[in-house]
């Protein structure tokens, strides 16, 4: 939870110095990061790099989903327009300004984060009277009106799309956004300033009964949120050097809202994480290759007894959850069998799939399951666990130190 | 008033003769819009859930319907003469089946995906109901045929109802018309002489002078005729409609007296009238909630299958597994403009939507034709939360 | 958000000290308090005076509009007519935040504490609106800002030893028993600093052993902290033991007003409240 409560406290004279470590380390690996292009295959560099993407664009959803609980489906809409301001900067003002690529990436990024903090303000003005589902429907017209005006608009090379010249890569960059959005939002719910996020998350009318602006608050979330996503898109505009509407479309929305939403709302930590591994995840299933060397083929049967494998480990999983009352062993053994269960029954289930008239011959290719997997996910982990996989739970050096002193103690005993 | 002159609406793209047309139009496609934001608007009373899978049952209402004319001879790879005679027994068949698919289908979701989730908060269910709608337009993907697009044949109409219908609300004056008509038949003779004589010489049109009589007299009238056809068009004042979607308006309209019935008039509508003004209350008071729910969710996808298969027949919008989410989208921006929870308002919602949007068809921006949806619903929802006909509740303190 | 918001409490500040040395004034001033929901008039015509440090009960019985009057109070609700002076100074029409700025603060007879946050963060959200570090200073969590947050803990653990809380500290408010519910929300509102502490309900669904406790803990508040309060309170025992001065509302309109003696003596009252023993 917001880590008001826990017990860190910070000795003025060592804040500077742990201050100026934490710097360096980021920077460090940053560069670390950057430094790795050419020692890696091309296309795991590129998943390196927009994997950072995704997980700003995560944490900052994260920022005014799960902290301020607006509930906005409209992301992309933001990385949209900081990739689209910016490339049609760079396309009208790069030639003839003094600058060189990389601080004029910096500036973009900066511009990018401005344009879709305005539009994030405008997006957030209609929260102040919008609760819940209201809005999420709200965002999601929002998203489309842009996508819509995008597509209709010349200047901004319609549907098309629009060519950024000059190309400018800065994958160090990419990590260095992403360990300021985290450390933004870290920050944020460290101090007392996070309090009112999180009030207003838990009660509207409660939290500006205790002198938080609640009207100001939430603004600030969407600005804030918004403009994180908006220096993302700077970034990915820039790197693919192309960029079409069909790139922020409402699927990458959902896509960063599951991220979201599996990693635990309110989560930083549960935000980065399924960024990484949903984002990381199908990339990943997608360079795997059959034994003719073409992308692997999956036997449709197998998706659909996959599927049934699904349903049958939510029900057995649900039964544990809601009628097992043990703990510890005895409970991880019970979840073990429902796995156990799910994949018996997705083995025998197999072939009756196959009887289905014309499925028996067909194949799927692995990425058009991508989007498949990532609902089957959402929903599994809604019906399971719908605080999101980590809850409202973070990472922190104590949390780690106490799991090893209970190790410690398990083992002296 | 030279600001209102034909001329420079025609040249701004509004010509006021196309629009009782454009607002019957929208009148039709508004009702298909009622019948599926009733569904939503319904689930929404009961339940207080955005069910985002309702375009996804309309999606696979649309699909069956496809199925079921396939399976009767009306299949892709058939030529048109083969296909054997529309029916109204095959259209009530497909209606029937349509609506029986989409109502298991919804009960499944109901049952698999958002009764577990009904002691969560509403957030987690509506994620759930994304988690849903994403599912099947994807899954959709990969089992139902996309590439291309298919289209239910329009010989599954029976004859009586092919064609469409024209009322004349005002002609243009008959000088005009004559002028017109005159000039075409000349054309028409030019042209047929031009042919005559081209043959028997053994050369093409343009083999001959540019100065031939003929080639100089064809092009003078052709110039008439375009000049006076949008003269004659401006001036006269016609709606034309598919015979087909009369029909669809009229079933529409008999589904609505149905369900108004249903719901006015059986226990089971007060039932659900109970559990939408109170759920708790109602299941206390002995009603079975769960029942309600079922029932609602059969209402209301039963509701969307009929009205896909009208859309998939008579409007013939060709099928992807991504056809749903638009009409669904506005179809839930139709419910929350009427008021949410409220079904006289659905149905007035999904007119005003589909009127606005033949109206920006009309003025020349069929591109943001999708906007306009979202563009009205954010300014209701600012200004009036409540919708047109439902009232905002200020919540308790 | 950052810069102006300094200037903007620093003001606030001003007008709160203002306002709190006007010595002699009233405390709270409600004069002729009408609310009209459509037809139905919630509160009609009410006034009454709080004076500094007085213990003030407000009573009636159901649906006599007691609610309602916090929230025209406290700014939920707008009154339709008359006028809410605090210190003097009218705050009919301001938002609730805003009133809680100058200075009264509340609790909620449907307890409404931040369930998912500890007992502890409760409190601190309560002492927030008295922060003083811009936003910007947070989020990079300058020392300035590390500093305010530890002190507005201190604070809140502080409060949470007055109410006997201290233990729960870390628990998540949800998970907490209904009268410990009750007493940390009289926590988080006291967090706030308010000169005027307005309880809806503190006693509603305690123990009579509970209820001794808090009679303590409110004379406490009003003693120590020096604060005057405000109460909603059904249990007629509870009230006449506590309160110095109170006022009786039937159906939205002010029927009796005086010190316990003289109420419960009031025949009106006892229409109003026939059958029940006052």
């Amino acid at each position: 939870m917001a880590s008001v409560t826990a017990d860190s406290p910070v000795k003025p004279g060592a804040f500077w110095g742990t201050r100026l470590l934490s710097i360096v380390l980021a920077l460090a690996f940053c560069f670390g990061i950057g430094a790795m292009e050419g020692s890696i295959p091309p296309f795991a560099f590129r998943i390196l790099v927009l994997a950072g993407l995704y997980v700003t664009l995560s944490v900052s959803l994260n920022l005014i989903n799960g902290i301020t609980g607006q509930f906005s489906i409209g992301h992309a809409a933001f990385y949209q327009v900081g990739a689209y301001v910016t490339g049609f900067l760079t396309i009208n003002y790069f030639d003839g300004q003094p600058l060189t690529a990389i601080p004029w990436l910096v500036i973009m990024m900066i511009a990018g984060a401005a344009g879709a903090g305005i539009v994030g303000l405008m997006v957030g003005l209609p929260s102040l009277r919008l609760r819940g589902d209201y809005l999420a429907i709200v965002t999601l017209g929002f998203g489309e009106i842009i996508s819509i005006v995008t597509r209709n608009q010349k200047a901004l090379g319609g549907s098309y799309g629009m060519q950024i010249e000059p190309k400018i890569q800065a994958p160090w960059l990419v990590w260095l956004l992403a360990i300021i959005c985290i450390a933004v939002c870290r920050n944020l719910i460290k101090t007392a300033h996070g309090l009112p996020f999180l009030a207003v998350r838990e009660d509207e009318v409660a939290s500006s009964a205790m002198g938080v602006n609640t009207t100001k608050t939430k603004v600030t979330a969407f600005v804030i949120g918004s403009a994180f996503a908006g220096a993302a898109g700077a970034l990915y505009g820039h790197f693919e050097s192309f960029i079409t509407p069909d790139m922020f479309k409402m699927e990458v929305s959902f896509i960063i809202l599951t991220m979201v939403v599996i990693g635990g709302t309110g989560s930083i930590t549960g935000s980065t994480l399924a960024a990484l591994f949903l984002f990381g995840l199908p990339e990943w299933l997608r360079t795997l290759k059959g034994a003719d060397g073409n992308a692997l083929q999956i036997p449709a049967p197998q998706v659909i007894a996959a599927l049934f494998g699904v349903v049958v480990f939510v029900a057995c999983a649900r039964w544990v959850r809601d009628r097992y009352h043990e703990k510890g062993m005895k409970l991880a053994g019970a979840y073990g069998s429902a796995v156990g269960i799910a994949v018996v029954a997705s083995l025998l289930f197999r072939p009756l799939a196959a009887l289905i008239p014309s499925m028996a011959e067909t194949s799927w290719e692995i990425n058009s399951l991508r989007m498949v997997i990532f609902a089957v996910t959402l929903v599994v982990v809604m019906l399971l666990r719908p605080e999101g996989v980590l809850g409202h739970h973070e990472f922190s050096w104590a949390w780690l130190r106490s799991l090893f002193n209970k190790k410690n103690k398990e083992v002296q005993a | 008033m030279d600001l209102f002159s034909p001329h420079l609406l025609a040249e701004s793209g509004i010509n006021f003769s196309t629009l009782p047309s454009q607002l019957v139009n929208g009148l039709l496609l508004g009702s298909i819009y009622a019948l599926i934001a009733l569904g939503y608007t319904m689930v929404y009373g009961v339940l207080r859930l955005i069910n985002f899978a309702h375009g996804e049952v309309f999606m696979l209402g649309a699909y069956t319907s496809l199925f079921v004319a396939w399976k009767q001879g009306f299949g892709q790879g058939v030529s048109p003469d083969q296909m054997p005679q529309g029916s109204w027994g095959l259209l009530i068949g497909m209606m029937i089946i349509s609506m029986l698919v989409c109502a298991i289908i919804g009960v499944i979701i109901e049952f698999v995906a958002y009764r577990p989730m009904r002691n969560q908060s509403r957030i987690a269910a509506l994620i759930t109901a994304i988690g849903i709608s994403l599912l099947l337009q994807y899954g959709g993907q990969l089992f139902l045929p996309a590439e291309p697009p298919p289209s239910i044949s329009e010989k599954v109409l029976p004859d009586s109802i092919q064609g469409s219908y024209t009322m004349n609300l005002k002609k243009a004056p008959p000088q005009l018309v004559a002028d017109l008509d005159a000039a075409k038949t000349k054309l028409q003779e030019i042209k047929d002489r031009l042919v005559e004589r081209t043959t028997a010489m053994g050369i093409s049109e343009f083999g001959l002078p540019d100065d031939d009589p003929d080639r100089v007299a064809k092009l003078e009238t052709q110039d008439l005729v375009n000049r006076l056809n949008p003269q004659v068009e401006e001036q006269s004042i016609a709606i034309i409609v598919p015979k087909g979607q009369l029909v669809m308006f009229g079933t529409v309209v008999m589904l609505m007296g149905i369900l108004w019935w249903l719901v006015m008039f059986t226990k089971t509508g007060r039932a659900m009238r109970a559990a939408a003004h109170d759920f708790e209350s109602a299941s206390l008071m002995g009603i079975n909630v769960n029942r309600v729910v079922v029932i609602t969710f059969i209402i209301g996808s039963a509701l969307a299958g009929a009205g896909a298969m009208m859309n998939a027949v008579f409007i013939r919008t060709p099928l992807t597994p991504f056809y749903g989410f638009m009409p669904g989208v506005k179809a839930f921006v139709a419910a929350v403009l009427g008021g949410i929870g409220n079904i006289p308002g659905a149905v007035l919602g999904g007119l005003v939507m589909g009127i606005a949007e033949s109206l920006i068809v009309w003025v020349g921006y069929s591109e943001y034709k999708d906007a306009i949806a979202f563009v009205i619903l954010i300014v209701v929802l600012m200004f009036r939360p409540g919708g047109l006909l439902g009232s905002s509740k200020v919540e308790k303190v | 958000m950052s810069e102006d918001g300094m200037t903007d409490l620093q003001e606030e500040e001003l007008d709160r000290a203002d306002l709190i040395h006007s010595e002699g004034g009233h405390v709270l001033s409600l004069m002729d308090a009408t609310i009209k929901f459509g037809g139905l008039t919630a509160v009609n015509k009410v006034s009454f005076d709080l004076s500094r440090g007085d213990l003030f009960g407000l009573i009636g019985p159901n649906g006599a509009g007691k609610t309602t009057c916090f929230n025209l109070i406290t700014g939920v609700y707008k009154p339709t007519s008359g006028e809410i002076l605090f210190h003097g100074k009218s705050v009919a029409g301001m938002k609730p935040n805003q009133i809680a700025h100058l200075g009264i603060c509340r609790t909620f007879q449907n307890i409404r504490l931040f369930g998912a946050l500890s007992s502890l963060e409760n409190v601190v959200v309560g002492g927030f609106l008295r922060h003083k570090t811009p936003l910007l200073s947070s989020l990079l969590l300058m020392p300035s800002a590390v500093t305010e947050t530890a002190e507005l803990r201190e604070k809140a653990m502080h409060l949470l030893e007055v109410m006997n809380l201290a233990d729960d500290a870390h628990t998540r408010s949800r998970d907490l028993p209904y009268g410990k519910q009750r007493r940390l929300e009289i926590a988080r509102a006291m967090a706030t600093d308010p000169s005027l502490i307005l309880l809806d309900e503190p006693a509603a669904g305690m123990n009579p052993q509970e209820k001794e406790e808090l009679s303590t803990t409110v004379r406490r508040i009003r003693d120590e902290f020096n604060k005057t309060v405000l109460l909603i309170e059904h249990d007629m025992r509870f009230v006449m033991g506590l309160c110095e001065k109170i006022v009786v509302l039937d159906h939205g309109e002010e029927i009796a007003a005086g010190g316990p003696d003289e109420v419960r003596n009031d025949p009106k009252v006892i229409e109003a409240y026939l059958g029940e023993a006052v």
